[in-house]
């Protein structure tokens, strides 16, 4: 047993030696019926609770200005027209998803 | 005076006894195959080699001037569920003087929320990785936004072909279908 402890020991070293991760903002929203889901996120598989994120018109106005809940998502109904979503944080770190992007999951 | 006669090894195992000491010399010599591409990727990082592929010269942003190169000669990197990527460096020696931050996008900036990627770094070597939206056209403009400390925008647009041939090539390839 001792032996075989030995022989694994610097096999199960070097996987557990993770590679380091990006941390690049995802945003993905999904179409309800009149809902719209949008779920935030980082490429390290982290969530983004209290993340801001907005609901911008193709006039600059914004929509629905909120923050993600403790699931990292937010719910809100499709507003008219063009507009997109911002997942908002911090300068550099966005992500928009364009109205035509947002369908049915 | 042995009390048994040891038996002669068998011939593999005779094999491993002769060369395992040899076997250590080129574990050594291994490593040193990839000595070039560490070399050249310090010195890339470093700067040594110049700020990258593919250098812009001169872009007239506001009143500074910078000079654009993607880090690599290459296609965008898939970086897991965030989408791919692509490295781009700057160099601006004016730029120590009233800009806030440099930012870089793939198409025309709506707002300066949304004004892209920053970039980090010193100015006269700053970097950034810049997503690649999969269905982005083959002929578009990546914008260069500087924010003042005015709080005004100052902002330049580059063809992407022009700054990447290899993302370019890479969205032609890729045709819009995903």
């Amino acid at each position: 047993m001792k032996q075989l402890m030995r022989r694994l020991a610097l096999p199960l070293l070097a996987l557990a030696a993770t590679p380091a991760l990006a941390h690049n903002p995802m945003c993905e929203c999904t179409e309800h019926g009149e809902q719209i889901t949008c779920k935030g996120g980082f490429s390290d598989g982290s969530g983004a609770p209290g993340v801001t994120l907005d609901v911008i018109g193709y006039d600059e106005q914004v929509l629905v200005a909120s923050k993600l809940g403790d699931d990292s998502t937010l719910t809100f109904k499709r507003p008219e027209g063009e507009f997109y979503v911002l997942f908002d944080a911090g300068p550099g770190h966005v992500v928009e998803v364009d109205h035509a992007d947002i369908g049915a999951p | 005076m042995s009390q048994t006669d040891t038996l002669p090894p068998s011939g593999l195992k005779q094999l491993w006894l002769k060369w395992r000491f040899h076997l250590n010399i080129l574990l050594i010599l291994i490593p040193l195959g990839f000595m070039p591409k560490y070399f050249a990727d310090a010195s890339l990082f470093r700067g040594d080699s110049g700020l990258g592929a593919n250098i812009v010269e001169g872009i007239q942003v506001g009143r500074w001037t910078l000079d654009l190169a993607e880090l690599r000669d290459e296609a965008p990197r898939a970086e897991g569920p965030a989408g791919y990527f692509k490295a781009f460096n700057a160099a601006c020696t004016s730029c120590d003087e009233g800009v806030k931050a440099t930012y870089l996008r793939v198409g025309k900036p709506r707002s300066l929320r949304a004004a892209g990627t920053i970039f980090f770094g010193a100015p006269a070597r700053m970097g950034t990785s810049l997503p690649i939206p999969p269905r982005t056209r083959p002929d578009a403009d990546i914008w260069i936004t500087i924010e003042g400390w005015d709080g005004k925008m100052y902002q330049a647009a580059v063809p992407l072909a022009k700054a990447s041939p290899a993302t370019a090539a890479w969205l032609e390839k890729q045709g819009g279908n995903k």
